[in-house]
Formats: structure tokens, C-alpha cells, sequence
């Protein structure tokens, strides 16, 4: 990359994050409110992208590790008086064990039958919480721990969560990995061919992304205060970032960011017509996919060869 | 015990029957249709209005269901999934993602989250009642209907031209297309009569459980593991995909209390799907 276009990126990067930590300061508290939630789906988007847009592991149960993510919090902090980011972090820890647990099951089905499998196993955990009296049964658990934290404290650690998910990605599509996700997504036999192992590079697909996931679902319940087994995994969590990466462009970088954006302020401005932001989603959602099955990035970049967050050397 | 196995078999052939309109659109086009569900349980609300609305008994309800459920197939099938099946798996199958959620939250606004059920004279009679053993109607009911629908697909299928061109598509695309088979329309024909027998297997689910607008899901659930364990795109493998989750789930429940009778069932379908990811009696060929 030229000097100059590497220079010029570093400031505009530097603008954006400036902007983003100014946003307390300066901007009011039902924005800093709706950038929490956009920081924070963003996060889950680019996790669900990671796996469904690049390892070909096309996820319907992400929202497993939201629970245990929201879990963790809940129980360790309430019960056991833990520090409130360490719950969090123990949260995103047990998050890896568990998805390192039932990956050799997992990992066994392939394509329509991983999506189902690994949904199945959301619903499992609906039920099994629901009849475990340490999480309280169906009942759920106030979170009161959080109750005195201050929306700007949990902007800021939304901020790190959801600039360090895009950090991550970016970083991780620089390196060999990468660049075997990438050959993975065009053409997985090739890929393999040249050496690529693709079990292993899905497998650290899926711990990154759960360990993430159970990081984004500690902070989502901490701005929420409240986990029950049936909104904690419920499906509509991967609703959410499946829509989010459709909609801004499955397998890019910048789809999720756009995704999340869109996504928050769709769904606040659907909150005055109850009931309906949901039928609208899907709506969207099937629309989107019949008529530019690439999503906005995927579709500005096959028209204008636009690229923000290329991973891609330049040549020059 | 014998009751638990007795009413797990014929809890079995409703699921199949649950699972078989889902196992003849994957034999056919390669599509999990993750609206399953919600399809069926939108074939289940419509007998309801249609009975508790109109006055209309159970039996025309649930042709007129069925009538509709053969247009709303034919809608969802020409003028969605169609138009991405060419574009790859991830296309298609989202699609039906988004109708998932797009019909389980408009029955959630037009009906509310209220628990709903189909008044009918068959729910409170047992065939068969002693002290070892008592069999109810409506389960022997939905058991036989489930039955003769499967029985009933695999005989049209085997035997008939018809049969023979859907079966052809879903052998070789290329080859029945070249042999003059309009394999568009052979995937149209198949949602058609899938939905059709969601229409009546949701007419029967109604009947005998509550349902409420986020049912779907279960049921999908409950779909996809008889058609996993059956082999996807085996209509006869569906009847014992069916019995094997009916009997697990209720002996689960014998077992371990009826609060987890569900979670045993899904862990029967985790174990079998991490053991035979292709399903239990998927034919060789099949990849």
C-alpha cells in the first residue's frame, strides 16, 4: 500500500475512534444508548460473519454463548459478589470450554445439519436452565450487581468490546489464517488442495467467535440487568446477527459495521409500532437476499470496487 | 413402562408426519426449509379461525387449511426459493430464515401470545382404557393418518410418473432436465404437497397439544430430527425417525420427569446426529 493511502487511513482511524470516545461528552444520552447497542451487535455481527461469511460454518446458535455470556455475569456477580468484568471475562472462558466441548460433536455434521445441530443445542440449554434451580429455574435472575454502573462506564467497555471484535477480525485476515479463511470462502476444495487444514482453521473460527460472543452477551445484559433461559438463548439473537450480516454484506469486513448500524435504528424506530419491527426484519431480510444477495458492501464493491477495510495487499 | 413405549409409537407417527413434508423438499432441491414450522403451525391457526370464526366443523376446516396451505406453497416456492436455489445453499436457506421469522411474528400480532387449541370430539376419548393400558383417540388417530399419508407419498412416489419425476430431479438435476423433466416445476409440486401435509399435520397437532405463535420452532426442531434420524429424503425413514424421538422423549420423561422430556429428546438427536451425521438410515448413495 502507497504511503500516502496508509497515512490517510491511520487519520481517518484515528477521527473515527476519537469520535466514538467523545460521544459521552458531547453527544446525548438516548444517542450514547443507541451507539451501545450498535457497539455491541457489532460485535456479535462480526463473529457471525467470521464463521458464516468466511469458515463456511453457517451458525444458528450462536446464541448459546450470549446465554452463558449473560449467565456468567449474572451468576458470579450477584451470587458470588465477583468483580463485574471479571464475571464477564470467566463468562467468555466458559463460553470457549463449552463450544471446545461440543465441537467434536458439532464439527461432525456439516452445512444445514451444523446450522440445526448447533441450534438444537441453544434450545437444549433453554430447557436444561430452566430446570436447574442454580440459575433459578424459568424465573431468571435480576442482575443487581450492574444496577449501579453508569451508562457511560458501559459505553466505554461496549466501545472495546466492539472496536476489539473489528480489531480482531482485521488482524486475524492479515495473518495466515486469514488468508486461509479467505481461500476457504472462494473455494473450499482449492483451498484444501494448497494445504489449507480446514478442520483446524474452523475449530479456531469457532473459539474466537464464542469467546467473543459470551464477551458481547455479558456486556449486552449488562445494559439489560435482567437474564431469563428463554431470552437469554433465544433465537432471536442470531436473528439479529444473521440479519446484520445479510443486510450490510456477508463475508466483508465492513458488511457487520454497516449491519449493526442499520439494525439498531431499524429495530428503535420499529419500537413505536409494536410488534411489528420483527415481521419487518424478516421482511427485509428475504427482500435483501432475492434482490442483491451480497448485502450493501458486497454489492457496492462487485458495482464500484470499493473497498474500506481491504484485506488484500496491494500490488503496487 | 408399556403404556410410555405405547404412547411414544403413536406420539411417533405424528412427528413423522410433522417430518415428512420436510424430508420430501430436502430429497428433492437440497433445502432445510427452516419455515417448516412456522408453515405448519400456520396451517393449525387457519383450522382454528375457520372453526372458531366461521363455525365451520373440524374435517372442512381442515381441507379448506390444507386448500390454502397448497396456494401458500406455491407462492413461497415460485416466487421465493426458486428464484435463489441457483445462487447456492446459504441464499435459500436464509430465505426461509427470514418467512420463519416474518410468520411466527405476524401470528404473534394478529393472535397474541395467548396458549390456543382446536375443540374436537376425538381429545377426550381413549380407545382403550384399562389399568395397564390406556390408548387415547387422538393420538391412535394422528398416528394412522400419519400412517397412510406416508405410506400413501412413498406409493406415488414409487409408482407413479409423477412420482418418477420428482424422483429423477432429486437423483440428477441435469440428467431429468435433459430427459424433459421441468425440474422447476417438480420443486414446485414438491413444496406444494409438502405444505399440503403441514396443513394436516398442523390440523393434528392442534388437536391434541396447545400451540401458540412461537410453536414453530419446537416443531421445526421435532421435523428436522425425524428427518435426520429417518435420512433426509427418505419418506419411509420418517416413520421411524418419528417413533424413535416419540419413544425417547416420553421414556425420557418416564425417566428423568416430565419437565426434561424435550431435552432428552434433543440430546438423542445430537448423540445420533454426531454419530451419523448423514442419519441413521440414509442410503449409501446419498451424500
Amino acid at each position: 500500500m502507497l504511503k500516502q493511502q496508509m497515512i490517510k487511513y491511520i487519520v481517518i482511524t484515528a477521527i473515527i475512534v476519537i469520535a466514538l470516545i467523545a460521544v459521552p461528552f458531547v453527544g446525548s444520552e438516548s444517542l450514547m444508548a443507541t451507539m451501545t447497542l450498535i457497539l455491541i451487535y457489532m460485535a456479535m455481527g462480526q463473529m457471525w460473519n467470521l464463521m458464516g461469511g468466511y469458515a463456511g460454518l453457517l451458525s444458528l446458535g450462536m446464541q448459546s454463548f450470549i446465554g452463558i455470556g449473560g449467565y456468567s455475569l449474572a451468576v458470579f456477580s450477584v451470587s458470588y459478589g465477583m468483580n463485574v468484568y471479571l464475571a464477564i471475562l470467566v463468562g467468555a472462558v466458559i463460553s470457549v470450554v463449552f463450544a471446545l466441548v461440543i465441537s467434536p460433536a458439532l464439527f461432525k455434521m456439516s452445512g444445514v445439519y451444523f446450522a440445526i445441530g448447533s441450534w438444537v443445542v441453544a434450545e437444549a440449554l433453554i430447557i436444561a436452565f430452566s430446570n436447574w434451580s442454580f440459575v433459578k429455574y424459568a424465573k431468571g435472575i435480576g442482575i443487581n450487581s450492574v444496577y449501579r454502573i453508569s451508562p457511560t462506564q458501559i459505553y466505554f467497555t461496549a466501545l472495546i468490546l466492539g472496536l476489539g471484535a473489528v480489531l480482531v477480525v482485521f488482524i486475524m485476515m492479515r495473518t495466515k489464517i486469514g488468508l486461509a479463511l479467505m481461500g476457504m470462502r472462494d473455494n473450499i476444495s482449492a483451498a484444501e488442495t494448497m494445504g489449507v487444514e480446514i478442520f483446524r482453521t474452523k475449530l479456531k473460527c469457532y473459539l474466537i467467535a464464542s469467546f467473543i460472543t459470551g464477551l458481547a452477551g455479558g456486556v449486552m445484559y449488562m445494559m439489560q440487568g435482567y437474564i431469563m433461559p428463554s431470552s437469554g438463548f433465544s433465537i432471536s439473537w442470531t436473528v439479529a446477527m444473521t440479519f446484520m450480516v445479510i443486510i450490510g454484506g456477508i463475508g466483508t469486513m465492513e458488511g457487520p459495521i454497516i449491519g449493526a448500524i442499520l439494525y439498531v435504528l431499524l429495530t428503535q424506530y420499529l419500537y413505536n409500532f409494536p410488534g411489528m419491527s420483527m415481521i419487518i426484519l424478516g421482511l427485509v431480510a428475504v427482500v435483501v437476499i432475492l434482490i442483491a444477495p451480497r448485502g450493501i458492501m458486497g454489492t457496492l464493491r462487485e458495482k464500484t470496487g470499493l473497498e474500506i477495510l481491504s484485506p488484500r495487499r496491494a500490488y503496487k | 413402562m408399556l403404556q410410555v413405549i405405547v404412547t411414544g409409537v403413536l406420539l411417533g407417527g405424528l412427528y413423522a408426519i410433522i417430518g415428512v413434508g420436510m424430508s420430501l423438499v430436502f430429497g428433492i432441491m437440497r433445502l432445510t426449509n427452516l419455515a417448516h414450522g412456522d408453515l405448519m403451525i400456520l396451517g393449525t391457526y387457519i383450522t382454528m379461525i375457520l372453526m372458531k370464526g366461521m363455525g365451520i366443523p373440524i374435517w372442512a376446516s381442515a381441507i379448506l387449511s390444507i386448500v390454502a396451505m397448497l396456494v401458500v406453497g406455491f407462492v413461497i416456492q415460485n416466487f421465493l426459493v426458486n428464484r435463489v436455489l441457483d445462487k447456492g445453499d446459504e441464499p435459500a436457506l436464509l430465505v426461509t430464515f427470514g418467512v420463519s421469522i416474518f410468520l411466527s411474528n405476524l401470528l404473534l400480532k394478529i393472535f397474541g401470545a395467548d396458549n390456543q387449541s382446536i375443540v374436537n370430539p376425538l381429545a377426550k376419548m381413549n380407545v382403550l382404557s384399562t389399568e395397564a393400558l390406556s390408548i387415547s383417540a387422538m393420538y391412535l388417530f394422528s398416528f394412522v393418518v400419519g400412517v397412510i399419508v406416508i405410506v400413501g407419498l412413498h406409493y406415488v412416489l414409487e409408482k407413479t410418473n409423477f412420482g418418477r419425476s420428482i424422483r429423477a430431479t432429486s437423483n440428477d438435476t441435469m440428467a431429468a432436465e435433459l430427459m424433459g423433466v421441468n425440474t422447476r416445476r417438480a420443486y414446485v409440486y414438491a413444496m406444494v404437497i409438502a405444505l399440503g401435509i403441514a396443513a394436516l399435520a398442523g390440523t393434528l397437532i392442534g388437536s391434541t397439544f396447545v400451540f401458540y405463535p412461537s410453536s414453530g420452532t419446537q416443531y421445526l426442531i421435532i421435523a428436522f430430527g425425524v428427518v435426520v434420524i429417518g435420512g433426509m429424503g427418505s419418506v419411509i425413514g420418517t416413520l421411524a425417525g418419528g417413533i424413535v424421538l416419540g419413544v425417547s422423549q416420553l421414556l425420557g420423561g418416564y425417566i428423568f420427569g416430565s419437565g426434561v422430556q424435550m431435552l432428552i429428546a434433543y440430546l438423542v438427536l445430537l448423540i445420533i446426529l454426531a454419530l451419523r451425521p448423514n442419519g441413521l438410515f440414509a442410503s449409501a448413495t446419498r451424500k
